[in-house]
C-alpha cells in the first residue's frame, strides 16, 4: 500500500513540476477513521497528503464532468477506470485533457464489516497486501485483508485499469470469481410477493439524501429526473412508492453503465444494497447482449444506445 | 425495463410492448384484445400505485 | 364499482401504432375501451419515467407500442 502511495505522489509531483496538468485528483485522510475523502492537489503540499489505502472508496471519475475545461491527472482502479472510459465513450470528458494514474487495486475494505471485527471504535488501520492491523484504545488486532473486504470488492473481476498512461505498481492478478449473481438469482426465483417485500424492507430505510446519486459517476445529468419538478415525474417524500420510484429509474439509469464500483452504497447513510437493482441491471446485460461489460475499451459501442439487428427483442409482440 | 420491472416485484403481464406499422389496423385490434385480457386477469394494480382512490 | 374494468396506458406512436388505432377505428374492428391513448410522438420519446408515473397515478396496465 506504501509503495502506491509513494509512487502516486512521485508521479503527481512530476506531473505538477512538468506542467503537464493543472490538478492531480486523489484520495487523502478524510476527518473520520476508515473513510478517505476526495483530494484535489493543485500544488506540492497537497499532493504530499495524497495516499493510496484500502479506505479509497469513493470514484473519483465522478468529479471529471464538472471539471472538464482543466486538465487533470487522476488516479484510477480498475472500475474508476472503467467509468473513464464511459464518460469519454458518452464525451463527457476529453481523453486528450486527462492523464490517468493507473492502480492496480486489491480491493477495498467494507467498515462495516471492520467495526464488527472489534468492541471498541477502530482510530486507525494500517495495512499491507494481506493484513489489516486494527488500532484504537486499548486494542489492536490484524485480519486478512480477505475478509473484510467489501461485497463488490469480493466480487471484482477487474481489479487492473483498463484504461491509464502509467501505473504505479505491475498488475495484480484478477480474481476468480464464481457465484457473481448467486444473490440476483436467488432473488429472482422468488415469487413476485416476496420480491415486493424484500425491496420494500430494503428500501424502508430510504431518506431520499440521493447521495447514491451524488456519489455516481454515471449521475452528470445537469437535472436529475427527481429534481424535475415540472412535469414532476417522481414524488420527493419518503413515500414507500416515490423511494421506489426513484431506485427503479435511477439504476435502470445506469443501465449498460454501472462498473461495480460500489460509490453508492458506500455513500449511503443507511447501509441500503443499491447494488441490488444496478446488479440485476448488470446481470440481464451481460445475458443479453454477449456478456457486455461497461467501460472495457474505447471503442467498444453501449449496447443501450446502438441499433443491432439482432438485439433481444423477444418482449415485443 | 420490463425486466426490471418485474425483479422488483409487478407482475408479469402488466407491461406490454409491441411493434405495429400504421397499416396494420387488425394487428392493433388483436394486440389491444391481448393487453386487455392480460391485465384484466391480473386484477388491479397493487404496486407503486399512490393516486388512486380505491387503493390508497 | 361493481366489476373490475382495469385502466391501460397506452403509449403509442404517432406514426406507427397511432395510425394503427385510427385504422383499426375506421375499420370499425372491436377494440377493448379501456385503453387510455397517449400518442408520443415517435417510440424514440418514450422514456421509463412515463411508466413508472403512469403506475403511480393508478393504471392497472401499460402498453407501449411502436
Amino acid at each position: 500500500m506504501q509503495n502506491r502511495t509513494d509512487k502516486i505522489k512521485e508521479i503527481a509531483k512530476r506531473l505538477l513540476d512538468e506542467e503537464k496538468v493543472d490538478l492531480v485528483l486523489g484520495h487523502r485522510k478524510g476527518t473520520i477513521p476508515l473513510k478517505n475523502t476526495p483530494g484535489f492537489a493543485y500544488n506540492k503540499d497537497e499532493v504530499e497528503e495524497l495516499l493510496w489505502d484500502g479506505n479509497c472508496r469513493s470514484n473519483l471519475a465522478t468529479f471529471l464532468p464538472r471539471l472538464k475545461d482543466k486538465r487533470i491527472a487522476v488516479v484510477a482502479q480498475g472500475c474508476v477506470s472503467r467509468n473513464i472510459v464511459g464518460l469519454i465513450i458518452e464525451k463527457q470528458i476529453p481523453r486528450e485533457n486527462l492523464y490517468i494514474i493507473g492502480v492496480p487495486c486489491i480491493g477495498m475494505l467494507d467498515p462495516n464489516i471492520l467495526r464488527e471485527k472489534v468492541s471498541g471504535e477502530i482510530l486507525e488501520t494500517k495495512e499491507d497486501e494481506t493484513k489489516i492491523i486494527l488500532k484504537g484504545s486499548g486494542f489492536e488486532i490484524s485480519v486478512e485483508r480477505e475478509d473484510v473486504l467489501r461485497n463488490n470488492c469480493k466480487l471484482c473481476l477487474h481489479r487492473n485499469p483498463t484504461l491509464f498512461d502509467e501505473l504505479v505498481v505491475d498488475e495484480v492478478r484478477e480474481q476468480n470469481v464464481s457465484g457473481r449473481y448467486d444473490d440476483i438469482t436467488a432473488l429472482e426465483n422468488k415469487t413476485s410477493e416476496e420480491r415486493t417485500t424484500y425491496f420494500d424492507e430494503l428500501l424502508s430505510s430510504c431518506i431520499r439524501c440521493y447521495a447514491c446519486r451524488d456519489a455516481c459517476p454515471l449521475c452528470y445529468c445537469p437535472v436529475c429526473f427527481v429534481d424535475e419538478s415540472n412535469p414532476q415525474w417522481c414524488g420527493k417524500s419518503t413515500d414507500p412508492r416515490d423511494v421506489l420510484n426513484y431506485h427503479i429509474l435511477r439504476a435502470f439509469h445506469c443501465a449498460g453503465r454501472c462498473t461495480e464500483c460500489g460509490a453508492c452504497e458506500d455513500a449511503c447513510p443507511m447501509d441500503i444494497k443499491v447494488r441490488m437493482l444496478t446488479r440485476k441491471i448488470e446481470k440481464d446485460i451481460q445475458e443479453n447482449y454477449d456478456g457486455y461489460e461497461a467501460g472495457m475499451s474505447l471503442d467498444a459501442e453501449p449496447p443501450l444506445a446502438t441499433f443491432k439487428p439482432n438485439d433481444p427483442q423477444s418482449f415485443i409482440k | 425495463m420490463k425486466n426490471l420491472l418485474e425483479y422488483v416485484g409487478l407482475e408479469p403481464g402488466r407491461i406490454h410492448f409491441s411493434w405495429i406499422s400504421s397499416a396494420e389496423g387488425e394487428k392493433f385490434a388483436r394486440v389491444a384484445k391481448e393487453v386487455y385480457e392480460s391485465v384484466n386477469s391480473l386484477g388491479p394494480v397493487k404496486r407503486l400505485v399512490k393516486e388512486r382512490v380505491e387503493v390508497a | 364499482m361493481s366489476e373490475f374494468e382495469p385502466k391501460i396506458a397506452a403509449f403509442l406512436c404517432n406514426w406507427c401504432s397511432y395510425g394503427a388505432a385510427d385504422l383499426a377505428g375506421v375499420s370499425r374492428m372491436a377494440y377493448p375501451s379501456n385503453l387510455r391513448t397517449i400518442r408520443i410522438p415517435c417510440t424514440g420519446q418514450m422514456n421509463p419515467k412515463f411508466i413508472l408515473k403512469a403506475f403511480n397515478r393508478g393504471v392497472d396496465g401499460v402498453w407501449v407500442s411502436g
